[in-house]
């Protein structure tokens, strides 16, 4: 059995490929995620181990814990005094003073600034312990007019020493002279982060932090261990200040490295696992189409005395076999696309420090495991399909057996759907903490459960689909015939491109309501004329603000800054506001108090339903958890229903200053005098901001634009990555019809012998793709906009009020799919025309 | 009788629906080259039922094949009507096969998944045309099969499938129609009927009919057989009943 197995796979190449193709994408996207992951993580892991190696003892203030969103460590400073403590400290050979904070390097060909959302962009003092090494040609920045840039940047933005640029700050801007450009460690700096490096006093002048010091770096003598010298300097150090070995700061870099990369993976995985779950469909109908063309054959086996088992298990090898190799072939494949994606994310500026591909074990062993039991798993039900062939049928013409009886299918459909349905609406209306888990089980089940049903209505859909197609003649009325003649069949094709294209028009559903709800939120609570943002939505210099202050017709400008913390371990956003400004800018909606109470020291709004949640009320203390500052008490002074701008936790900017490291301005809200000519103000306004390119002035319109533009960057690289997954569910169908066209061989002798043409004949192929993937493709849209709708719905409390639904958008889909399906039939249509009309009919 | 390998000048046979003149068909090359035809020539007359006979082996299938245009002769030239076959283009042909050449074949005549009405003008819906009514009534009726009209294949017998792909033969007024063992998959009753239709077109309606079959009473309904052996022509009979081509089939064989 095992050998004839192998023979009827071998025989049947080209069938063998199309099957395994499925899986080898699948596989390929997983393998390809853990080869990148892997890579960059040892990249990094090595790249951090050498520069952390020139030091023993690092000196810093001490934090609650690390935000995770945060690009630059929030940690307070420390006196400056403490590093002549330290250098006394027996066993220090060399104790070096550095300080770090936000800056950004404006590009001086293009004018804009360096530095996309998600690497930090930086400045720094330029010391010989901080990893950074000077290129030939330049030298160390010495006094207030000289800066030394990040390699990466240089080449970038095309500078080279002797230029000068302007950098941004937290405070004031400022132009200086490049003097030098430097390397961190082997590659242009770390993962696309700017670096402008000064001497120690001016860095401490430009980002405000005279006399003090956010780290101190300490050299041991030879001899003294880092951890001695550790406990050594920990004991002169002020309260607040902390001393730890090299070994912890490069564990602690090396672990938020990983943090960050562990969500990559995971969201990449997602991906990788949709594709695979689409795959699962194609095999299995890969494979019941297979035992349904084998009936004579394995009727003869089991004639011959073979047991059901037996029959069942020579598939289920099949199945191994076809699992192993698309899975080897799967990484193989997923190392290139690691490749790839390493080059696209190089050309992102999210550069990777090289140090070879990681290609570990671990990514060999679950790949293919994984696409070997999504394979094995899938072929299960054909296969036990297989074993109950009765040995008479070896006799019998293959007509399409029918299978079990209707009830039994409607009845386990509609478990699997009930199963599907439930824990998917648990998940998102029941919030519980692993809500996502549920969810993803859920929009799984369903996806299945409505599959299994789809072979109920796939007939009439069909021949509803395809009645227009009638009128075009014989191909498109044959066409249209076959896609109906197989339910099942049909189906199973249709549903795979249904898995694919209801995940696209969810995301679309989605972003859609995300844009409506957006424009009303603005529409209720958006007071001011302007709106400064950064295009990225990342904070800026607040000084910009105190510029604005002074143009003529502006009457007020307030504030808005947003900082990560935690209430009771869990993470929250803490939103600063000016008290005496906001409300004349935006509106939130006052239950309780009013917002000039936030004035009061130590004073915290909070949201209404947040308040319910934890059954707060005015002069409640709130315990708020920074992380430069750790453990904070505030009390409730205000309670609001507008959450649609500043989240649910609102202070004053006075608190959220003195507890927030890095303060920059998230948005800034400006009203003009009343009367005064809007156009004039704006562009006086965006002349104020020349000196700050990472500025943008929004009118209420232009703003929700940029954020809709925003919100589509994101929605589009969502769809993309789903599209891998359309395509697979396409191959599908490109694997459907010509699996049935082999099937279909005397038939298609006959037409061809009786006049049909070639061209007539690919194109009755071409009209049955288009009815399956129109069918699939309207499917996915019904499930997609119910999806959506039941997401929104879920998330309608937290601001999620409109639902969008992009008809022009899910229109283009169903078209797309439809186009996209006569693409891929275009090799089976060839592959039935070019039978030899005297074979086929003579075709045993 | 005598071997009939000469071809006589076209002038005096008006009545020639469609021949082969020194048709050859080889299969491999050089030692291993298999001649299923070998120099064949010979007319089919119009308004004629002609069967052809031959051991299996013998060639009448691939004369059958290349008469009608689906397969190419290695040497020499068939014709329909003035039409040379072996001059025309993969889609003339089928051209030629859609309006001019009918066809029935053992088995699998019929499309599973249109009824036997579909069927039946099949060829003529392919052209866009429309079957001439008054005719097409008259083959249904003649066949028998006006209350399976709008079954599906899988619902039909045997013998009424074969019925329907006779009656998809005529519907659209052929030239020649091609019989490839139409029988041989049916018990003797229902082939008696198929064989008895196929010969009251030719007698009724002058409906050309070449036959491949090797069974002997199903020969005795021609007009005309011709014995092919080792891909030649080595016999012919005319007028034939079931006892003189059994006999001429045993003196072949021996």
């Amino acid at each position: 059995m095992f050998r004839a197995a192998i023979r009827s796979l071998l025989a049947r190449k080209v069938r063998l490929l199309l099957t395994g193709l499925s899986v080898v994408l699948g596989v390929g996207f997983m393998a390809g995620t853990f080869v990148l992951t892997d890579t960059m993580t040892r990249a990094f892991n090595d790249l951090f181990e050498s520069t952390y190696s020139q030091i023993d003892v690092l000196v810093r203030s001490e934090n609650a814990f690390t935000a995770q969103t945060s690009s630059l460590d929030e940690r307070e400073s420390i006196p400056e005094s403490v590093l002549q403590e330290v250098e006394a400290v027996p066993g220090v050979a060399r104790a070096v003073g550095d300080v770090l904070g936000y800056a950004q390097i404006v590009d001086p060909t293009t004018g804009d600034v360096i530095g996309t959302f998600g690497p930090p962009t930086a400045a720094s003092g330029w010391n010989d312990l901080n990893g950074f090494t000077l290129e030939p040609g330049g030298s160390p920045p010495q006094g207030p007019d000289q800066v030394v840039i990040d390699a990466d940047t240089a080449e970038t933005a095309g500078i080279s020493v002797g230029d000068r640029v302007r950098i941004l700050f937290q405070g004031p801007p400022g132009e200086f002279d490049v003097v030098g450009i430097a390397r961190y460690g082997d590659g242009g700096s770390i993962f696309g982060a700017t670096w402008a490096l000064f001497d120690l006093p001016t860095a401490q002048q430009l980002l405000g932090k005279e006399g003090e010091l956010d780290s101190i770096s300490v050299v041991a003598d030879e001899g003294v261990s880092g951890i001695e010298l550790q406990g050594r300097i920990a004991e002169v150090l002020p309260p607040g200040a902390e001393a730890v070995t090299a070994a912890t700061v490069t564990s602690e870099a090396q672990d938020q490295i990983s943090t960050g990369l562990g969500f990559l993976r995971t969201a990449f995985l997602v991906f990788a696992f949709v594709a695979l779950f689409v795959g699962a469909f194609i095999i299995f109908n890969t494979f019941a189409i297979i035992v349904a063309q084998r009936t004579r054959e394995l009727a003869l086996f089991r004639a011959l005395g073979a047991s059901g088992r037996q029959v069942m298990t020579s598939v289920l090898v099949e199945a191994v076999v076809i699992g192993i190799l698309s899975s080897l072939i799967g990484v193989l494949v997923g190392i290139g696309i690691a490749f790839l994606l390493q080059s696209a994310l190089n050309a992102a500026g999210f550069v990777i420090p090289s140090s070879g591909t990681a290609i570990l074990p671990r990514t060999f062993i679950v790949s293919i495991l994984v696409g070997t039991i999504v394979t094995v798993v899938a072929a299960l039900v054909p296969a036990r399909r297989a074993a109950r062939v009765a040995p008479i049928e070896a006799l019998r013409e293959a007509q399409d057996r029918p299978g079990r009886s209707l009830r039994f299918r409607i009845v386990s459909g509609a478990v699997v759907l009930a199963l599907g349905v439930l824990p998917l609406l648990y998940g998102l209306f029941g919030r519980p903490d692993n809500a996502l888990q549920f969810v993803g089980i859920g929009v799984a089940l369903t996806f299945v459960g409505v599959a299994m049903l789809t072979p109920l209505f796939a007939r009439p859909m069909a021949g509803t689909l395809g009645l227009p197609i009638r009128r075009t003649g014989v191909p498109g009325k044959l066409g249209r015939e076959n896609s109906m003649r197989n339910p099942r069949r049909t189906a199973a094709t249709a549903s795979a491109l249904m898995i694919g294209l209801g995940l696209v028009v969810f995301v679309a559903v989605f972003g859609a309501s995300a844009k409506a709800s957006t424009t009303v939120v603005l529409e209720r609570t958006l007071k001011a004329d302007f709106i400064l943002t950064s295009p990225t939505f990342t904070g800026f210099s607040t000084s910009a603000a105190e510029d604005l202050r002074t143009v003529e017709g502006v009457e007020t400008v307030s504030e808005v800054r947003q900082a990560e913390a935690k209430v009771d371990g869990g993470t929250v956003f803490m939103t600063g506001i000016d008290p005496e400004t906001f409300d004349s800018v935006s509106e939130m909606g006052v239950l309780e108090g009013s917002v000039s109470d936030l004035g009061a020291p130590n004073a915290i709004a909070v949201h209404q339903d947040v308040a319910a949640n934890e059954g707060w009320g005015i002069g409640d203390t709130v315990t708020v958890e920074w992380p430069a500052t750790g453990e904070v008490d505030l009390e409730v002074a205000v309670i609001y229903e507008e959450n649609g701008l500043v989240g649910d936790w609102v202070t004053s900017l006075e608190t959220y200053d003195a507890n927030v490291a890095q303060v920059l301005d998230l948005f800034v809200l400006i009203k003009a005098e009343p009367g005064a000519d809007i156009a004039a103000v704006q562009s006086d306004l965006e002349s104020a901001l020349e000196t700050y390119p990472n500025i943008d002035v929004q009118d209420q319109a232009s703003f929700r634009d940029m954020y809709a533009d925003f919100l589509n960057q994101l929605l589009n690289l969502v769809t993309a990555l789903l599209l891998f997954a359309v395509i697979i569910a396409l191959f599908g169908v490109m694997n459907t019809l010509y699996l049935s066209i082999y099937e279909r061989t005397r038939e298609l002798g006959l037409l061809r012998a009786v006049g049909l043409t070639r061209r007539q004949t690919r194109s009755m192929v071409r009209w049955e793709a288009v009815i399956i993937s129109i069918m699939g493709a309207v499917l996915g849209v019904v499930i997609g906009i119910l999806f959506g709708v039941a997401l929104q719905q879920a998330l309608a409390p937290e601001g999620f009020s409109e639902l969008g639904i992009p008809g022009g958008q899910l229109v283009f889909y169903v078209v797309f799919a439809a186009v996209l399906g006569v693409v891929f039939a275009i090799f089976p249509a060839r592959r039935a025309a070019k039978l030899n009309v005297l074979n086929a009919i003579s075709y045993e | 009788m005598s071997a009939t390998n000469e071809i006589a000048p076209p002038e005096a046979r008006t009545g020639i629906a469609a021949r082969a003149v020194g048709l050859s068909k080889v299969y491999g090359e050089g030692d291993a080259a298999v001649r299923a035809l070998d120099d064949v020539s010979v007319d089919f007359e119009r308004a004629r039922f002609t069967a052809i006979m031959g051991p299996s082996g013998s060639g009448k299938s691939t004369l059958l094949h290349c008469m009608a245009g689906l397969d190419t002769p290695t040497s020499g030239q068939v014709f329909i009507g003035d039409v040379d076959l072996t001059m025309l283009s993969e889609k003339a042909l089928t051209l030629l096969r859609r309006q001019k050449v009918g066809f029935v074949f053992q088995a699998y005549n019929l499309v599973p998944t249109l009824t036997a009405r579909e069927n039946i003008t099949l060829p003529l819906d392919i052209a866009g045309e429309d079957p001439d009514q008054a005719w097409f009534d008259q083959v249904v009726d003649t066949t028998g099969i006006r209350d399976r009209l709008s079954h599906r294949p899988m619902e039909l017998s045997g013998g009424q499938q074969q019925r329907v792909a006779s009656a998809r033969a005529l519907v659209s007024k052929p030239e020649i129609v091609f019989a490839d063992e139409p029988t041989g998959n049916l018990d003797s009753k229902a082939g008696q009927e198929i064989l008895a239709f196929l010969r009251a077109a030719v007698k009724d309606h002058d409906q050309t009919i070449v036959m491949v079959t090797h069974d002997a009473s199903a020969a005795s309904f021609a007009d005309r057989i011709v014995f092919l052996g080792d891909g030649k022509v080595v016999d012919e009979m005319l007028e034939p009943t079931t006892e003189r081509v059994l006999d001429r089939l045993k003196s072949l064989e021996g």
